[in-house]
């Protein structure tokens, strides 16, 4: 027992760090979860529900939003799906450098650990996940705690950045070029130079907010030459980036989840990562105004920026197309993952149509600060994000446990938390254009939304039905499952064709040797 | 399909075991079949908790600097207690060697940082009514130009050190690394000196806009500076022992040319504009 702690707590494996990574982000879903359950049953009735102290849901509020983006959905994707898949994909036996991967894991959850402190401390932080000052630096909350956690979690990023790139770089299997990476792969690249560019812009305004507040520097005080314009676009400058950070890995599993089971191949593999990915990356610098349309900058910058941000729905309209084209003319095989993977479709249409009226200036002026938005970023990535890490979880199910999940608690599990979420963030985005403003703990004013605000709290219970089923059936299937076979989707993916389920240390029996023209995707003529 | 994957499913396992068989000889140098260990990564991820966090929020959120000094007194050693044996085992055997070309990525991330305080400082001192703002001091002109020297030298002194590394003499190796090291550590001592005595005449961090911007710049980059230092402590002693990681040398060496790179910004924006 004690020789088994240890070596999981100063392992250096690619596979176990991906599964440390994998706890403590369900960890945080989990306990941010519980806080839009309180927030949700809060907001049933006009007037105070269960608490009648408004500072309550701000810290609700803090932890939800932080805890979901920097929590749970980064690091679940760069951190746990990269961990497990990156290697293994590329045929390689680890990273680059497994203990600063060992390192990364271990500050991710310094910055949980930071995080759940919330909890016990006095004055916890109440700044949501923006810390926006003059309020961060003014209010008694401990914005310091929230400081630390973003740079915690942002160093962490940083480190698996630079061993990512390099491992892609040098670690593939001998005879694999760039245009045989998985689009996983591809997704994790791109992704990770968005992190290593952008990431220490947040790091750094946030420890300009903390000299700020308790060190009495005057970056954002405008009373003593600073301007508080400067910490919201240096924050959606990194922000903005990040839920590309966020899109991207979950696209990119969606790619194989999608082309496993449809069993054909990517379609426009070139025009996917090169116009896609790369569209991205080159764009995703120059779109974070919009989150400031309202805030007072100049208008040839909202007027460029809604151009650019318009522009954007390019490459990632490549990045639908790319799907729905692998999924034409496949054989088809409703499992469980293929049922996520085809509700990341579904609510990344969704939530990417209802960006546009967003993007354009003079129609956002109208809807930001509404539900509108929280339903709108709902949709298109935080649901659509969950069900992409939901369905990559039971796609590696049997290969991180070496037994199956039970398809049928599977499929309900999914069947209830996809309903759930449209009785959510459906009326949420209707409350929005009737005018509910967002962040409101009360909202007296709009007596014609209560019904919704209704409907919402009972969507966010079937959720969570769901939520539970989905945990039992890993549980179950992780103690108590069905033995599973080294390659039970029939994948061509060197994870599923070179491997054991669940790898050994080193994870190749026989370090992989690659026929010309071998490919991922390799599923052949259909008949 | 249900068939066809479990054809799939036959045909590696019988590929694996044939692995297992032929495997055992060619590949089980290579391939140690037991989980790899260190216990370093945890042991530095607690001591950065509890030295930087917990440290930081006694002091200042809570007011209680006794549990700050026994958080930095729990935290400091775990920290250098985790490089020390991190830096041990890497000298070791299974060392890859591509810290080289991980370094550029990690150099861009940094830039990043740099290019952050020194945006924000343009657009403070752009749009400001009059510059420099009231309370500024006249800031000294000969010290920076001094330790510009002594940093761009030192630029040449680990440039050196690498080229007599890659001759394979030594001792000349730990001479121009050491006297790296001395022009270092001078000039760490005499920004500090010059911190000193800006407090002294009254500018301090929280003066104003150009105060601000003058403590973060050359507050982030002297740390900069610091940990440069540092990473040049974990060469020299162990190569006084004769245990040198030429990939290491290379990529301390890239991080202090980018620190001397990110000096003349310093200079030339904060000083002498």
């Amino acid at each position: 027992m004690g020789a088994t702690l240890r070596s999981w707590l100063f392992t250096t494996d690619h596979k176990r760090v991906g599964i440390l990574y994998l706890i403590g982000s369900l960890a945080a879903f989990a306990i941010a979860g519980v806080m839009a359950m309180l927030m949700r049953i809060e907001l049933t009735n006009i007037g105070p529900d269960i608490t009648d102290n408004p500072q309550d849901y701000n810290v609700w509020l803090y932890f939800h939003g932080a805890a979901m983006i920097l929590g749970f959905q980064i690091p679940a994707l760069t951190g746990f799906l990269a961990n497990y898949c990156v290697p293994l994909m590329i045929g390689a036996r680890d990273v680059a450098f497994p203990r600063l991967n060992a390192l990364s894991v271990w500050l991710f959850w310094a910055g949980i650990v930071l995080a759940l402190a919330t909890f016990v401390i006095p004055d916890p932080p109440d700044v949501m996940w923006t810390g926006y000052p003059p309020y961060a630096t003014m209010t008694w909350g401990n914005t310091a705690f929230y400081s630390f956690t973003v740079l915690l979690l942002g160093f962490s990023s940083i480190l698996g950045g630079v061993n990512f790139l390099t491992t892609v770089a040098y670690m593939r299997a001998p005879g694999m070029g760039w245009n045989q990476l998985n689009v996983f792969v591809w997704s994790i690249v791109v992704a990770f130079i968005i992190q290593l560019i952008f990431v220490p812009v947040l790091g750094t305004a946030v420890t300009m907010l903390l000299f700020d507040k308790y060190l009495g520097t005057t970056f954002f005080q405008p009373a003593n030459g600073g301007d508080v314009l400067i910490y919201q676009n240096l924050f959606w400058f990194y922000s903005h980036p990040a839920v590309y950070v966020i899109l991207l890995p979950f696209l990119g599993i969606t790619y194989e989840i999608v082309a496993t089971f449809a069993r054909n191949r990517v379609f426009n593999y070139k025009m996917v990562v090169y116009g896609g990915f790369g569209g991205v990356l080159l764009l995703a610098g120059e779109v974070w105004v919009h989150h400031l349309y309202t805030a007072g900058v100049p208008d040839w910058l909202r007027v460029g920026q809604m151009v650019t941000t318009l522009l954007i729905s390019v490459p990632v309209g490549l990045l639908m197309i790319g799907l729905v084209g692998t999924l034409y003319r496949g054989s088809i095989e409703y499992r469980t993952p293929m049922l996520y993977a085809l509700g990341v479709l579904f609510f990344f249409l969704i939530g990417g149509l209802t960006g546009i009226p967003n993007a354009i200036a003079s129609l956002d002026l109208h809807l930001q600060d509404t539900y509108f938005i929280p339903g709108h970023f709902h949709y298109v990535m935080a649901v659509a994000g969950t069900f992409a890490i939901f369905g990559a979880v039971y796609y590696l199910f049997p290969k991180m446990t070496g037994r199956m999940y039970r398809e049928r608690t599977g499929k309900l599990g999914f069947w209830l938390t996809f309903i759930g979420m449209n009785l959510v963030f459906m009326p949420m985005m209707i409350a929005g254009i009737e005018g509910m403003p967002r962040r409101y703990y009360d909202y007296a004013q709009f007596p014609q939304v209560e019904g919704m605000q209704q409907l919402m709290t009972v969507g966010a219970f079937v959720i969570l039905a769901g939520a539970l089923v989905t945990l039992w059936n890993w549980l179950h299937g992780a103690l108590r499952g069905e033995p599973a076979p080294a390659n039970p989707w029939g994948s061509r993916s060197l994870e599923w064709t070179a491997a054991p389920s669940p790898p050994p240390p080193g994870n190749f029996p026989v370090p992989p040797r690659l026929e010309p023209g071998w490919s991922p995707y390799a599923y052949g003529e259909r008949a | 399909m249900a068939q066809q994957g479990a054809e799939l499913d036959r045909e590696l396992g019988g590929r694996l075991a044939a692995a297992a068989h032929e495997g055992e000889g060619h590949a089980a140098g290579e391939h140690a079949h037991e989980w790899e260990t260190s216990p370093w990564p945890l042991t530095i991820s607690v001591g950065i908790l509890l030295a930087l966090p917990l440290a930081f929020a006694f002091r200042f959120v809570y007011g209680q600097p006794l549990l700050a000094v026994i958080m930095l007194g729990l935290g400091t050693p775990l920290i250098v207690a985790g490089v020390v044996g991190w830096v041990r085992e890497g000298l070791g055997a299974h060392e890859l060697g591509l810290s080289p070309a991980a370094m550029p990525w990690f150099i861009l991330a940094e830039a990043l940082i740099f290019l952050t305080l020194f945006a924000s400082y343009w657009v403070m001192r752009l749009g400001a009514p009059e510059w420099p703002p009231a309370g500024t001091v006249d800031l000294p002109r000969l010290v920076p130009l001094a330790m510009t020297a002594i940093l761009v030298s030192s630029s040449f002194t680990i440039h050196a050190a690498e080229a007599r590394l890659a001759e394979g003499r030594h001792g000349a190796f730990l001479r121009w690394l050491a006297l790296t090291m001395v022009l270092g550590t001078v000039f760490v001592l005499l920004s500090a000196f010059e911190w000193r005595e800006l407090i002294h005449e009254g500018f301090t961090p929280a003066t104003n806009a150009y105060s601000t911007a003058f403590f973060s710049i050359t507050g982030f980059h002297a740390a900069h500076v610091i940990v440069g230092l540092g990473a040049f402590v974990a060469l020299l002693l162990p190569a006084l022992r004769g245990r040198v990681s030429e990939p290491f040398v290379k990529s301390a060496s890239m991080y202090w040319h980018f620190v001397d790179v990110v000096w003349l910004f310093v200079v030339s924006q904060v000083y002498f504009w």
